[in-house]
């Protein structure tokens, strides 16, 4: 049957790390390279398709096997919480997902009572308050600047990914809490993780093998 | 006011008739199937008490379908095959004595998400096989889920089988407790090695320990995985597990279907429903799995009564997109032969007749009640693709019969 893979990527900086991992661990990308406006790119001779997703949607893409591999961060999988393989940490990417807020609230969160939360992420807000604090909150759900909330007094506190934390300092927000490591994962149809094994396993092996290594130059590199 | 009467609601559709001719024949091949291997088809009420279902807590009510009844009690549409059958098993024939073996081919109704291929009202067919509790009762219910699949046409075939006492095992043998074994769970299932190291590191598993966790979702195989984890493993629980695995697997060699078949103890989901061996079927060009199935021994006594149960459902929905995309699906005709005939005295009967007697044959006849004349009668047949036309007139000797 078919062994063309089809890969989603979530469009950006993220799709750009995953063909550079991709390559070298030698698979022939040149046709995601290609700089076009097509969203499906395909190469028949490496066997390759890539769709070019929002990344809110490469979970879904995976999910209905509409894609069998993709390439999305892990703060996305959390709030799309799909049935998904979750087989590689990529590695980059990498940042938090936080409860931000006030720094005069450090330490003091369990004291609000009836919190309004603000976020992008209202699925990971949910499960972490009513699920990890066992706390029903408010929540807001916000397409950006979230940290805008708490300084206009629509939230108490947000819920986003940090990566630097300069947006969260100039704006007088701190990190009140951390919910998850955030970084960049490969994940697999259920599927397609059995019916394309022979051309999946060996993709999945390489990029392990890609990572390792360069992880080890990443050290040699720092010890010089 | 009246603003849906044009729509049919979110996750349920309209199945023409083209769909319903291949439907109903897969559901022919598959009720056929499953009479002559002695599993008796029932039929449970589309509407059952919210209660049967919520019991046991193997369902969310989040996919419930509820709605209430004139007094108020909460009532939910049928969900799955298995529950309504542990319930009559339990109550109208719990004076039966074991083994009960049930097939079933009804609508289920799940409020969950839909859209690429699930529906939230879609066909299922399925058994149960209740009372036994031994590895050629597992086998025989992984073996009629393969053969239904043949049945009805998907060759391409993949059967992984897990095993829920493998993992309940090994949280015995490493004193790993209940929630903390369910997080572990969830992380296999998802094949998240990441999640699954961190967790190991959290527990204080190490060294073989930890080896091992981290190869539950990576290995697939046949005996080969089976022996792998025969030497890592000391839990009786577990290597009880083992056995019955490689028991399925001989039965199965035996019935000819290990070419189908691997293991993945990796597949964990559903573990407070599952007690034994777990197993899922795929196909290419669909997302999801075809066939799910298990050993569910705890389903029975929620309803009161001890027994023992394995079973397993197929989403004939799902299978006929996958042929369909897979280009194996097989079209009954609509119409074979159409008959019309002249104003003449008695060709009416002679047509009527006809039909019925070609019918009788299994031929689909359609008798023109529009009076069209040959001309017309023979341009109907045709823009309708319909392969024989008949037109009789003056005399049943004359009959002119035109294949287009």
């Amino acid at each position: 049957m078919t062994d063309m893979l089809t890969i989603a990527l979530s469009k950006g900086r993220l799709a750009d790390q995953a063909i550079d991992l991709l390559e070298a661990a030698g698979y022939d990308c040149s046709a995601a390279r290609e700089k076009s406006r097509r969203l499906i790119l395909e190469d028949e001779k490496a066997g390759l398709r890539f769709i070019m997703a929002k990344p809110a949607d490469v979970p879904t893409y995976v999910e209905y096997g509409a894609a069998d591999i993709g390439v999305v961060g892990k703060d996305t999988l959390l709030e799309e919480g799909r049935q998904l393989y979750e087989v590689i940490d990529l590695g980059f990417g990498a940042c938090q997902m936080c409860v931000c807020g006030p720094a005069s609230l450090k330490g003091k969160l369990d004291q609000i009572p009836n919190k309004r939360v603000a976020s992008k992420y209202p699925h990971i807000t949910r499960s972490y308050f009513e699920g990890t604090k066992r706390e029903s909150v408010e929540i807001i759900k916000l397409n950006g600047s979230v940290e805008l909330a708490p300084l206009i007094g629509l939230a108490e506190v947000i819920v986003d990914i940090v990566e630097s934390g300069r947006t969260l300092r100039e704006n007088g927000l701190d990190v009140l809490e951390v919910i998850a490591d955030i970084s960049a994962r490969v994940v697999v149809n259920r599927v397609s993780m059995k019916m394309k094994a022979q051309v999946i396993m060996p993709m999945l092996d390489a990029l392990r093998g890609e990572l390792v290594k360069q992880k080890a130059q990443g050290e040699e590199k720092a010890a010089q | 006011m009246g603003n849906y009467r044009f729509h049919t609601p979110d996750g349920v559709s309209d199945m023409l008739p083209e769909d319903c001719r291949i439907k109903r024949g897969l559901e022919q091949k598959l009720r056929t199937l499953f009479e002559v291997s002695g599993y008796s088809e029932i039929e449970t009420p589309g509407i059952e008490f919210y209660d049967v279902f919520a019991s046991g807590d193997f369902v969310s009510q989040e996919n419930l379908y509820k709605l209430s009844d004139h007094q108020g009690r909460i009532l939910s549409l049928r969900y799955d095959g298995t529950v309504p059958a542990a319930r009559l098993a339990a109550t109208l024939f719990r004076d039966t004595p074991p083994p009960l073996r049930f097939s079933y081919i009804e609508n289920m109704y799940r409020f969950s998400e839909s859209g690429g291929g699930r529906q939230r009202e879609f066909t299922q067919g399925g058994v149960e096989l209740l009372g036994i509790s031994s590895p050629q009762a597992d086998a025989e219910v992984i073996a009629l889920a393969i053969a239904s699949a043949l049945e009805i046409g998907i060759s391409d075939l993949q059967i992984s089988i897990g095993q829920a006492d493998f993992f309940r095992g090994l949280m015995e043998q490493w004193e790993i407790p209940q929630e903390d074994a369910e997080e572990i769970s969830r992380h296999i299932d998802q094949k998240d090695t990441v999640a699954l190291e961190k967790a190991a590191d959290r527990f204080g598993l190490t060294g073989s320990a930890k080896e091992t966790l981290l190869l539950i979702p990576a290995l697939f195989g046949t005996y080969d995985t089976l022996d792998d984890f025969e030497k890592r493993v000391e839990s009786p629980r577990s290597k009880a597990a083992l056995q019955n695995m490689r028991d399925i697997l001989d039965i199965l060699d035996d019935y000819g279907y290990m070419k189908y078949v691997s293991v993945d103890l990796g597949m964990l989901r559903s573990l407070d429903y599952y007690t034994g061996m777990i197993f899922k079927g795929f196909t290419y060009e669909i997302g999801f799995p075809i066939i799910s199935g298990g050993r569910y021994d705890n389903v029975v006594s929620v309803f009161g009564r001890d027994l023992a149960a394995v079973g397993f459902s197929l989403s004939l929905n799902l299978c006929m997109t996958a042929l369909h995309r897979q280009n194996k699906e097989f079209v009954p005709s609509e119409v074979d032969t159409i008959i019309g005939y002249s104003c003449q005295p008695g060709m009416r009967r002679l047509a009527l007749a006809m039909a019925k007697d070609l019918r009788s044959e299994g031929l689909i006849v359609l008798v023109d009640c529009e009076g069209m004349n040959e001309e017309d009668l023979s341009l109907f047949a045709e823009k309708r693709d319909i392969d024989q036309m008949i037109f009789l007139n003056d005399g049943a000797c004359d009959c002119e019969e035109e294949e287009i």
